[in-house]
């Protein structure tokens, strides 16, 4: 008789513990507004919602298409739930994950990277989920701070601030491979300057350039030996 | 008791906080059942440390934007529901979005004073299931597609994943730095030179800030920088934010924009 492998019985329970708890929010979720309806006394209107969804909801539904493709291999199976369950991939699961990956000195599509990814992203929400609850507990005292025009310039930049420090330590070893992305990039923002409100969906040609480059410069690697 | 007062109830606070209580309990089964399966394989748990400690104190400063997010949208939908929005499954720039979006639908201004009880259950609505399509495909293919890349991970070949995934996060990065160039010289119109500075020069300083903490982290008795070098770069580029925007002072900033941020607490503007 062989032993079970301990990480293939954790693969396992870890898709179905994430398949029901991803359910049961899914069903939270929507069903919250239905609630909320019958607390305050007045139904959603369906027929509006569904014109709202076409209207707004279906370029969020390729986004997540995408999103869900494009991410999950940086996630791995168990981040990608909980990444899922909880949002903010952009500007914060992905690079927590990709940090800590890197920090553990782990590689993609590994077990220890399906550990690092799982423990980044759980860590990551639970602290949002704090610092959220401490928030909206301390809002009034809070509001002066958070709302501070002093400060305010501060927190309107923390995206740019995160991809700045990303920036250094991606680039820095990998100068060549970053140069072409960030050129294409730069030449389409300063010459389609309406494509700055599309920065999540330019993401991709960004993305597939580099890999591109990277699968040139990997078989050149390879057949140089 | 009119709408808002009903929306900020002791009830939505129960129904949304119960949700997020659900999902941070989530959380905790999956951070439990990582941290046991990496010790079941072998994986040093200094190294698991090292990784809880970085994303604890990464998390904090978006995690505070975060809160912004609930603030701008307090206005017009209450505080508890923004606040379960943005803890589960949301996304800053979304939120809002949506919100706007779904608010035109049903014929209002994303406003406290008008909102109603119907257009804020359809609000809250459409805010969910817009953005469930993740989860939804998560439910249905996260199993097959993650069996997939694992065997390619694991294979006994060079495998071409690991760089795949540095290079699409290579990508990701340049998209933003290129935005960020792109809306400083073509700001409103194409080489207009009339564009905000600010974000590209914060993102300047955070990676001087994150040059010189990896720099010092590798000085004997600061290797515990290594964990929170990520973390300190943001808050060195975000305090270098309010200097930037003190020397370039942009349209609806400084007083305007605590104007306008006073007037989303009311809920009487438009987001």
């Amino acid at each position: 008789m062989t032993m079970k492998d301990p990480y293939e019985s954790y693969t396992k329970k870890t898709h179905l513990i994430g398949r029901i708890a991803t359910l049961i929010t899914l069903c939270l979720l929507l069903g919250a507004p239905f609630v909320i309806g019958a607390y305050l006394g007045a139904m959603p209107d369906l027929g509006a919602a569904a014109r709202g969804f076409i209207s707004v909801g279906l370029v969020w539904t390729v986004s997540s298409v995408v999103e869900f493709l494009v991410y999950l291999p940086m996630l791995g199976s168990g981040g990608g739930y909980l990444a899922m369950i909880t949002g903010n991939l952009i500007n914060m699961k992905i690079p927590c994950a990709v940090n800590s990956r890197d920090l553990a000195g782990v590689k993609a599509g590994t077990k220890e990277n399906e550990i690092v990814s799982t423990l980044s992203i759980a860590v990551s929400s639970l602290v949002t989920v704090l610092v959220l609850a401490a928030g909206v507990l301390l809002l009034q005292p809070l509001l002066p701070v958070l709302e501070s025009p002093v400060l305010r310039p501060a927190f309107d930049q923390v995206v740019p601030a995160l991809f700045g420090a990303m920036a250094f330590k991606y680039y820095r070893g990998h100068l060549k491979l970053a140069l072409w992305p960030l050129l294409l990039m730069s030449a389409l923002f300063i010459l389609v300057p309406s494509l700055k409100s599309q920065t999540s969906i330019m993401i991709l040609p960004s993305g597939a350039l580099a890999i591109l480059l990277a699968w040139f410069g990997w078989k050149k690697e390879r057949a140089a030996g | 008791m009119n709408v808002m007062a009903r929306l900020n109830s002791g009830t939505m606070y129960l129904i949304c906080g119960g949700i997020i209580a659900f999902v941070a309990a989530v959380c905790v089964i999956f951070a439990l059942r990582a941290w046991r399966a990496g010790k079941a394989i072998g994986m040093d748990t200094s190294v698991m440390l090292k990784v809880i400690r970085s994303s604890a104190s990464f998390s904090v400063l978006p995690a505070v934007a975060i809160l912004l997010g609930v603030i701008a949208l307090s206005g017009a939908l209450g505080v508890p529901w923004p606040w379960l929005r943005l803890s589960v499954i949301g996304a800053l720039h979304y939120e809002t979005q949506v919100a706007h979006g779904a608010a035109e639908q049903v014929g209002i201004e994303l406003a406290g004073e008008a909102m109603t009880a119907r257009a804020f259950s359809t609000i809250a609505l459409l805010m969910s299931a817009c953005i469930m399509w993740g989860m939804v495909l998560n439910l249905f293919f996260n199993k097959k597609y993650s069996s997939t890349l694992r065997r390619r991970g694991e294979s006994k070949g060079p495998s071409f994943g690991d760089t795949a995934m540095t290079a699409m996060f290579i990508g990701l990065v340049s998209a933003y730095i290129g935005s960020y160039i792109g809306s400083l010289i073509s700001g409103h119109a194409r080489f207009d030179l009339a564009g905000d500075p600010v974000p590209l020069l914060c993102a300047a300083a955070a990676a001087v800030g994150m040059m010189i903490f990896t720099r010092l982290s590798k000085v004997k008795g600061l290797k515990w920088l290594e964990d929170f070098s990520l973390a300190l770069a943001m808050l060195a580029g975000m305090a270098a934010a309010i200097l930037f925007r003190i020397l370039f002072p942009a349209a609806g900033s400084g007083a305007e924009a605590a104007a306008e941020s006073a007037r989303l607490m009311l809920g009487g503007v438009t987001l």
